[in-house]
Parts: structure tokens; C-alpha cells; sequence
């Protein structure tokens, strides 16, 4: 069963997104806090490893929305084609 | 002892202290629960596998071809087309050992591997694997890099999409891992604090405590079954996401 112009595959992605945003924030400030300690730079690194961070989880949120946006829309168009 | 003491002391894995010579083993609970879970699958794989003359060895194999044609047509094909069938093994495999290590736990004396970071890693790095592999077997090496910067990517642009990319890609891993793990680990540490309760109320009251028994003991019930569900439901969708992901490296144009 699938909700609106997903399919159930989909769905399932879509349950891991948030995950996945907070992995990518996490990451890039344990990256950035690292960078600080090592060279001393605190708290710039760290700062620029938030954003960063930010800035790939919403890179991924955007991908898979756009992946799927395709996928529905060929779905729809194979409907489409099939019901000529 | 503290109620978080004893949370802890469920929760975490117990070295044995197992010595040979001078070496120290890695023997804890969690190995051992590990070793006797593989010794349990691969026993009940041969005896799947036999087509002997009782009934309960013919039960035996066609409940293991039902199995296998499951996840063939449930979650191998649909996530991964027809190319995954090669990979069949991989997927029965994985599931089968997810779920038994999710219910492990409800065995006395044995422990929820799952609820180890490192264990749940493990299962996620073989996938992470499963998924360079696919792309290296279907595109070989370069198409395999190609995959990486999606079709219509300004060329000034591919410095920063491709490690976006692959980064993307290590936390697919990572989050493969970390959605188990904190699955089984939040399931048991309710279990257990429901269960604490009865004993922080006692320690007040005796009373009160013999009160808070019942509904504690009736919402340990409910979560116990909750967690029985939760283990297939974590063992599936591991399994689905792990054939989902390989799926969009093999078909990525």
C-alpha cells in the first residue's frame, strides 16, 4: 500500500531522512570539534562543522526528494501510457 | 545499588575475563550469546536443508522454502529487481540472524546483541560492503565513481558533489547501524525502568509499592510484546533498506 504519488519503497526512505540529517549535523560537528582541539582554532571549526553538517543533511533531504518527485512522475506517466 | 547501576549492569555487555597465558579473550556475554545464535541458525539451515522422511523434517523444508520465497519476492526483488536474486543468500542470512539476535533477549541469561554498537556496526559495514561491491560488479570502476555525481552536474560543481556524495553514502551506513542499535537499546532500558519502578516506590512504601506492581506489571506486558514486534519489524526493515540501497547503486542512471 502506498500514500499519495510514493510508493511503499519510498516510504521506508523517507523514515531513515531524519536519521540520516542528524548523522550529517553530527558528523560534521564532531569533525569540526576535533579540528579545533588539533589546531587550536576553537570554536570556529566547530561552528563551520555545524553548518557544514547542515548544509550535507539538507543536500540528502533534497536528493531524495527530487529522486523520488522523478520516480513518481514516471509512474505516472507509465499509467498514463498503459491506460491509452 | 543505583537504579541507573542497574539499568547499566542488564544493558552492557560482561567480560568473562577468559586468559590464556598472558593473552586476554574477548569471551563476554555478548560473544557467547553471538557464537550459540550462529550454532542455532546453522543448525536449523542444514536441517532446512535435508529433505528427510518425517514430518517434521518435510515441515522443516518447506517452511524454509516459504522463507527463502519471501524474501525473494518481499524484499530482494522489489528492492533490488532481478540482479539481487544473485544475492539471495546474503539477504536470508541477514534477516534471520537480526531477528534471532533481537530476540535473544528474551531468553534468560542471554543478551540482545543488537543493543551493541559495535554488533549492529558490524552488520552495517557487511552491507556497506554488499553495497561497494554491487556498484563495482555492475558499473566497474569508473562507472561506479560516475555514480557519484548525478547526471546534469555543472562540471565546476563536481569538487563538491562527489565527496557530498560519498559522504552520503558512508552515512546510509552509519544510520543502518545506529537505527538498530537504538531500537533495541531504548525497547530494553524501558523494559527494565518500568520495572524499577515497583522497586523505587517500595523503597518509599511497601504499600505503595505492592500498588504500583500491578499497572507497572501491566504495561511490562504490553512492551514486552511491543519489543516482540519491534525485533521483526528492525530484522525487516534492516534487511529492506540494506536490498533498497544496493537496488540504487545497481540501477543509478
Amino acid at each position: 500500500m502506498s500514500i499519495g504519488p510514493f510508493t511503499p519503497k519510498d516510504h521506508l526512505v523517507i523514515t531513515t531522512l531524519g536519521l540520516e540529517f542528524a548523522v550529517a549535523v553530527a558528523l560534521g560537528t564532531g569533525a569540526g570539534y576535533w579540528a579545533d582541539r588539533r589546531f587550536g582554532t576553537a570554536p570556529w571549526a566547530t561552528v563551520g562543522g555545524v553548518f557544514a553538517g547542515f548544509a550535507l543533511g539538507m543536500y540528502i533531504l533534497v536528493k531524495e526528494a527530487r529522486r523520488m518527485a522523478r520516480t513518481a512522475e514516471q509512474n505516472k506517466d507509465e499509467k498514463k501510457n498503459g491506460s491509452i | 545499588m543505583e537504579v541507573s547501576e542497574t539499568i547499566a549492569h542488564h544493558i552492557l555487555d560482561h567480560d568473562f575475563g577468559v586468559m590464556v597465558g598472558t593473552l586476554h579473550l574477548p569471551v563476554t556475554a555478548h560473544t557467547v550469546t553471538m557464537v550459540c545464535i550462529s550454532l542455532v541458525l546453522l543448525l536449523t539451515g542444514i536441517l532446512m536443508a535435508r529433505r528427510g522422511k518425517s514430518v517434521f523434517s518435510r515441515l522443516l523444508h518447506t517452511a524454509g522454502e516459504e522463507y527463502v520465497a519471501f524474501m525473494r519476492d518481499g524484499i530482494v526483488v522489489p528492492g533490488m529487481g532481478v540482479e539481487g536474486k544473485q544475492f539471495l543468500s546474503y539477504f536470508c542470512t541477514l534477516f534471520l540472524f537480526i531477528l534471532f539476535s533481537n530476540l535473544a533477549g528474551l531468553i534468560p541469561q542471554m543478551k540482545t546483541i543488537t543493543s551493541n554498537i559495535s554488533v549492529t556496526g558490524g552488520l552495517a559495514l557487511c552491507s556497506g560492503a554488499l553495497i561497494v561491491y554491487c556498484g563495482l560488479k555492475f558499473h566497474g570502476l569508473w562507472g561506479f565513481i560516475k555514480t557519484f555525481v548525478p547526471g546534469g552536474t555543472p562540471w565546476w560543481l563536481v569538487p563538491l558533489i562527489f565527496p557530498l556524495e560519498v559522504i552520503s553514502l558512508l552515512i546510509r551506513v552509519c544510520v543502518l547501524a545506529i537505527r538498530l542499535f537504538a531500537n533495541m537499546l531504548s525497547g530494553h532500558m524501558v523494559l527494565l525502568s518500568l520495572l524499577l519502578i515497583i522497586f523505587i516506590i517500595g523503597g518509599m512504601s511497601k504499600m505503595a509499592g505492592t500498588g504500583a506492581a500491578i499497572p507497572a506489571m501491566g504495561l511490562e506486558i504490553f512492551m514486552t510484546l511491543l519489543e516482540l514486534l519491534v525485533a521483526f519489524l528492525q530484522a525487516y526493515v534492516f534487511t529492506l533498506l540494506t536490498s533498497i540501497y544496493v537496488g540504487l547503486v545497481i540501477h543509478s542512471h
